[in-house]
């Protein structure tokens, strides 16, 4: 697997010719993942037809909700689990997120305004910036953060 | 992440090299707020600078606020793509002084 993203309008998504894919991660907790998971979501996010600077933009939010899940979930715990489900479709990336650690703080999710220059809360804006759908569940005993990106043209982000 | 400090007159550069994020960002704050304490003028060169999440943006923020309330200078060149973009979406883009080079940095 390649770690440089390839940008090469020319080059069609032939991937998703030949219909939809899925993986799943199961990772540590561990922030030193982190790196590892982006050259996954930005080649899968390449590949399948999105242009560079979107790449870039998904690739941040999931990196975004994986670090939320370890700094607040886990509580920086480097030993917990965190699974983290990858479906590419014919008009969009989908990624979910479950943990078993604590519960967010619903208030959280609407973000912190960002006309002053406060240290934390950014994390929530980027993602909800960025991707098109955002839904939290809280299920049995873990968390589930699910997060979409429609390919242009496929959907207005409503 | 890796970091190197170089002293200009008037100026310590603080050269900084791969991916700023969760892990990586303490130990960015950490170099960036000791450089600071020696130095009148902080310039941060992003120029290998490949990533940067809003960790690595808070920390910016915070030694901003601190270089302004020691009535100190801190000045970024060299951002990239990335940087830019990650600042645009956060909308701090405008409480930086971001310079291209590092000529024009020491010149801010």
């Amino acid at each position: 697997m390649s770690c440089e993203k390839r940008s090469d309008a020319n080059r069609p998504a032939a991937a998703r010719t030949g219909g939809p894919l899925a993986f799943r991660m199961k990772m540590a907790s561990d922030p030193r993942l982190l790196p590892v998971v982006r050259s996954t979501v930005a080649e899968l996010a390449s590949v399948w037809g999105f242009e560079d600077e979107q790449c870039r933009c998904i690739t941040l939010a999931v990196d975004e909700a994986l670090s939320n899940v370890m700094r607040h979930a886990y509580q920086n715990r480097c030993d917990q689990e965190i699974e983290l489900n990858c479906q590419a479709h014919s008009n969009c990336l989908e990624f979910s997120f479950v943990d078993r650690g604590e519960a967010p703080d619903p208030s959280r999710f609407c973000a912190q305004p960002l006309d002053d220059a406060a240290l934390g809360g950014r994390g929530t804006h980027l993602i909800r910036e960025i991707m098109d759908e955002v839904l939290y569940e809280r299920l049995p005993g873990a968390n589930r953060l699910s997060l979409k990106k429609y390919l242009p043209g496929a959907k207005s982000k409503g | 992440m890796k970091t190197a400090t170089r002293e200009q007159p008037g100026t310590t550069i603080v050269d900084v090299t791969g991916d700023i994020d969760m892990g990586t960002s303490p130990g960015f704050r950490k170099t960036l707020l000791d450089s600071l304490k020696h130095t009148a003028r902080l310039a941060v060169n992003m120029r290998e600078v490949r990533y940067v999440d809003s960790s690595g943006i808070a920390s910016l923020v915070e030694v901003l606020k601190e270089a302004r309330n020691k009535h100190k200078m801190l000045v970024l060149f060299g951002l990239n793509t990335t940087v830019h973009e990650v600042l645009q979406l956060t909308r701090l883009a405008t409480i930086f002084e971001i310079r291209e080079t590092e000529e024009e940095a020491l010149q801010a």
